[in-house]
């Protein structure tokens, strides 16, 4: 450790000439890894406001629940307490033949002067649920057999797909991550090996005069953590950008999607993009490094 | 300090560089190796420096032996040993100061010590003024010096020294060889080889080995003032 402080200024040293000794090479890889990062904070970020939209939908997941011709006003007060209770609710409420109207007219926008065609109100009232995606099933199989209830409009084939579609997005990051985790080892393992080879008679020279691999292969990971580090930079700066020119975008022209705060985003996905590279650059070496330690 | 029973080492080629040598060295002692080239000499320097293993035989270095599967202390027995390379082994693109110094960031010493002890070895072999030099602007014998250097400052238990004087003009030459030989009253062994006998016929108070075919061909003791006859 104390060997270690010492050679701090030396270490930093050799990792520049590392760096410089093979300087277009290590350029191209620092853009090409300041890429590889940016497209994995893209695919965060959209992940993360991805999530947050289907949380929100999830949240808004609802159920309708007509009710039998001869229900009376108590008993329907009573089933939406029943409801209520049941597991995977989150909300119920009752929704009266006029705000079933009046929604529907505010749906219809200009077209609701087609509803002036109707003598009386068509529509029915209905008991509103706001429910857990996730139970979905186990609640409309309780609603349903529920005495009072005539049927229950689930909506089942788009909440259907609003689960696939988060599921997909998941499996599309994952896959992303890894394709971006696997590209950037391979990048910095290659770099390194390079370098080793580059400064094969230094190597030399330091194991005839004792020197340990430790000391030997520490400049190595510093190159490779300051060459991922800077790639890192690099994709959080675009990303950054991304995101507010992406925010200005969104909250002008597609307002009723859900966003993160942008702060708390850009904040994460730089966090999440110095750790990575922190970490792939460290791991990429290690990977250089062991690899050519018989040869 | 240094024993070899009986050892052999035969290259992968079928070359036997070296026969049944067998031999004892004591702390502080000096000796010079001579022979022509061929004769093994690279040849036991590389073993004692575990770069090489006996191919039958035993050789023990400070207590350790020279064998495979121990190449983790053999490089901690590398720390105790002050190499002077045939071809120098200087690191490019670095000063004469940063060459000497490397030799010695991974023993543990402070910064200060270290400037100190490489500030030294150079002004003992006159390159203090080319401290800040690269060594690609040297001349060979600067760099044969700068290598010896490296070897010194570390203040090592053995010197190990393969040609110390082959480029270097004769008086450079009896220079290098009176300060490598000046290490002895440390305690520190010290192993020289060359092929220029005339160098060393006025050395005092060493072991004198000529070795042929990779075989220890005489070996013999001279006391100061004894004149040497073989």
């Amino acid at each position: 450790m104390k060997n270690a402080l010492y050679n701090t200024g030396y270490f930093l040293k050799e990792a520049n000439k590392i760096i410089r000794l093979n300087w277009l090479s290590n350029v191209f890889s620092f853009l090409s890894t300041g890429l590889v990062l940016f497209v994995l904070a893209v695919v965060v970020s959209g992940w993360s406001i991805s999530n947050m939209l289907v949380e929100t939908l999830q949240n808004e997941a609802e159920i309708s629940a007509y009710l039998d011709g001869g229900t009376g006003t108590s008993q329907t007060l009573e089933l939406v307490e029943t409801i209520k209770g049941i597991d995977g609710v989150w909300d119920a409420r009752l929704v009266d033949q006029t705000e079933a109207y009046g929604r529907m007219e505010a749906a219809l926008g200009e077209e609701a002067r087609i509803l002036g065609l109707f003598e009386e109100n068509p529509f029915e009232a209905f008991i509103e649920v706001r429910i857990n995606l996730d139970e979905m099933e186990a609640v409309l199989e309780r609603v349903e057999s529920l005495p009072g209830i005539d049927y229950v409009r689930d909506n089942r084939e788009v909440l259907g797909r609003i689960q696939s579609i988060t599921e997909g997005l998941k499996n599309l990051g994952i896959l992303i991550i890894a394709a971006v985790g696997i590209s950037t080892l391979v990048i910095i393992s290659h770099i390194i090996r390079q370098g080793i080879y580059n400064n094969r008679a230094q190597i030399d020279t330091l194991k005839l005069l004792g020197a340990p691999d430790s000391f030997i292969g520490f400049p190595f990971v510093l190159a490779g953590l300051l060459l991922t580090l800077a790639g890192g930079v690099l994709a959080a700066v675009f990303a950054v950008l991304l995101i507010n020119h992406g925010y200005g975008y969104m909250i002008g022209s597609i307002s009723f999607v859900p966003l993160p705060p942008r702060s708390q985003l850009i904040l994460g996905v730089v966090i999440m993009i110095g750790t990575v590279s922190a970490a792939l650059g460290v791991f990429g070496s290690l990977f250089g490094l062991s690899s050519t330690k018989n040869s | 300090m240094i024993e070899a029973k009986e050892m052999s080492l035969r290259y992968p080629d079928g070359t036997l560089a070296l026969k049944n040598i067998s031999i004892r060295v004591q702390p502080g002692e000096l000796i010079y190796i001579t022979g022509p080239s061929g004769s093994g000499k690279t040849s036991f320097l590389k073993t004692l420096m575990g770069m090489e293993y006996p191919t039958s035989g035993c050789l023990r270095v400070l207590g350790q032996p020279i064998t495979k599967g121990e190449e983790g202390r053999i490089r901690q027995l590398r720390k105790k040993i002050g190499p002077v390379f045939q071809e120098f082994k200087l690191i490019r693109g670095r000063t004469v100061l940063e060459n000497v110094m490397m030799g010695m960031r991974f023993l543990g010493i402070s910064p200060g010590e270290m400037k100190r002890s490489a500030g030294s070895a150079l002004a003992g072999l006159g390159l203090e003024h080319k401290a800040l030099s690269p060594v690609e602007n040297l001349s060979w014998g600067e760099a044969q010096r700068v290598a010896i250097a490296r070897a010194v400052a570390r203040k090592p238990a053995i010197i190990l020294a393969d040609e110390p004087t082959g480029n270097l003009d004769h008086d450079n030459a009896l220079t290098i060889i009176d300060l490598l030989a000046s290490f002895r009253d440390t305690d520190t062994t010290v192993i020289i080889t060359t092929h220029a006998t005339h160098l060393i016929e006025q050395q005092n108070n060493a072991i004198f080995i000529r070795m042929d075919s990779g075989n220890i061909f005489v070996e013999y003791r001279r006391k100061a003032h004894e004149k040497c006859s073989v």
